[in-house]
């Protein structure tokens, strides 16, 4: 709905700015995607168009990591899906942590904290926070940044609550996080053991000996040639037998996938990866 | 000459998509793009409530699903959907647009650009403003746009709001667009 439209020819000029001047590459990311979000970029920063776009990628460094964080689309809310949250809880975690002592889960594409922060509170809820390493990925310093101060934004927190209050029946969220103005910052026991990494546009530095990854609502953002190409160095990096957790409407679907991932469970997009 | 369908529609409009739904023939000849506001949390409920009395399939698409005739797409709950230029559905979890996602309006925009006067637009009953901006997008790229008569309309914010921005094609009862949909051949 943005009033100002980048072209194609628009789009594949700041492609290649931002390839030639800071080295990332976004060409496999979904064109259509990548242009509408381009549109609302020089909208939302009030440029006249796609030149002075450039320019300020080119040279503005401050505003470069500004539009990193717009292009890395946040997971959105805490406890998204419900239904999935539950699953994992009740049914998911408790089998396959149960006999584990130590356990790296990797989050390749943070965008926003809350899918981390869910995930750090349903461990702490069943007591295995102490046995998990977390890894964390983003194209975005900025969004590291907030990550390592636990930071999120209060505006959601009715739908917060609604959530949570759908998964646990005794624990109260409000344990979990404090206010600031209008931002909420989560407990920091929550992310005692973690590690921050930042990433290019190929997540080409996988951490080691990975035994789940959450890569839930960024393939949206791909194309083909990327997922396929991601998808592969994801199984490649985890232990046989783990597990990779996609968005609810997105799937793996790629010439052999099956002899790299298997469905669990019924739809709720846990995929394990073949031992082989 | 239409090769598409799409309806938006927000509070009051299940009762009305169920009919018409219910009357569309099995091997319809155009695919039906769905984006109805419903409550966030409800995420699977829907989808096979509108099956139940559907005379084609319906389903929530995964992102990048090919659009096919006959099949009613549904925009899934809490995700926008983008009708691509290779009719291909994309899927969202950008910014909400006038507090919703899924946006009615960004549905509108994408698939005017993609179907242009091929497309047919239909907005329904709805206490918010959502798709009247989309719908006049589907007007002017040429389609046909048809409103639901907001006398008829359990909620008629969202089909005022379009005939204030759009001159509509047809203003309808529930009853006259099922005829109009069953003669597109």
């Amino acid at each position: 709905m943005s009033k100002y439209e980048i072209g194609i020819v628009d789009t594949r000029n700041v492609l290649q700015a931002i390839k030639e001047t800071h080295g990332l590459d976004f060409k496999n990311h979904a064109l259509t995607f990548f242009k509408r979000r381009l549109s609302y970029i020089v909208d939302k920063y009030n440029l006249k168009n796609a030149e002075a776009l450039i320019d300020k990628l080119i040279h503005e460094p401050d505003f470069y990591e500004l539009f990193l964080k717009e292009i890395s689309i946040e997971t959105t809310e805490l406890f998204r899906d419900p239904s999935l949250w539950r699953h994992l809880m009740e049914k998911f975690l408790p089998g396959l942590l149960k006999n584990q002592t130590s356990f790296k889960i990797w989050f390749p594409e943070i965008a926003s904290g809350e899918e981390l922060y869910s995930l750090a509170i349903l461990l702490n809820e069943l007591g295995f926070l102490d046995k998990v390493q977390f890894v964390v990925g983003s194209i975005s310093q900025l969004r590291l940044d907030d990550l390592k101060k636990g930071r999120f934004d209060l505006k959601k927190m009715e739908v917060n609550q609604a959530n949570f209050k759908r998964i646990f029946s005794e624990a109260e969220l409000e344990d979990y996080y404090r206010r600031e103005g209008d931002q909420g910052y989560i407990n920091r026991e929550l992310l005692q053991n973690i590690e921050l990494a930042r990433q290019n546009t190929l997540y080409d530095q996988p951490p080691r000996s990975v035994k789940m990854i959450m890569w839930r609502n960024q393939m949206l953002y791909f194309n083909h040639i990327l997922q396929e190409r991601l998808l592969k160095s994801f199984c490649h990096c985890m232990m046989p037998g783990g597990h990779l957790i996609v968005g609810m409407n997105e799937k793996i679907d790629y010439w052999n996938s099956d002899k790299d991932y298997t469905l669990v469970g019924d739809n709720e997009n846990i995929y394990k990866k073949r031992y082989s | 000459m239409h090769k598409a369908v799409i309806i938006g529609g927000s509070a009051g409009s299940f009762r009305v998509i169920t009919r018409i739904l219910n009357a569309l023939p099995k091997h319809y000849p155009v695919p039906v793009l769905l984006n109805l506001h419903r409550l966030k949390h409800v995420r699977s409920g829907f989808v096979e409530a509108l099956s139940i009395k559907s005379g084609i399939p319906v389903v929530e698409p995964y992102d990048k699903d090919s659009v096919k005739p006959g099949i009613a797409y549904l925009a899934p709950s809490n995700y926008h959907m983008y009708i691509e230029l290779n009719k291909k559905i994309a899927l969202s979890t950008e910014e909400a647009v006038n507090h919703s996602r899924p946006s009615i309006d960004l549905s509108f925009e994408t698939a005017a650009h993609t179907y242009n006067k091929s497309l047919l637009g239909i907005i329904l009953s709805g206490a918010n403003k959502d798709g009247a901006w989309g719908l006049k997008k589907i007007k002017d790229a040429g389609g046909t746009v048809i409103v639901q008569d907001p006398k008829e309309c359990e909620v008629a914010t969202m089909t005022e709001t379009a005939l204030k921005m759009t001159e509509a094609d047809y203003i309808y009862s529930t009853q006259q667009i099922i005829d109009y949909l069953l003669k597109i051949k």
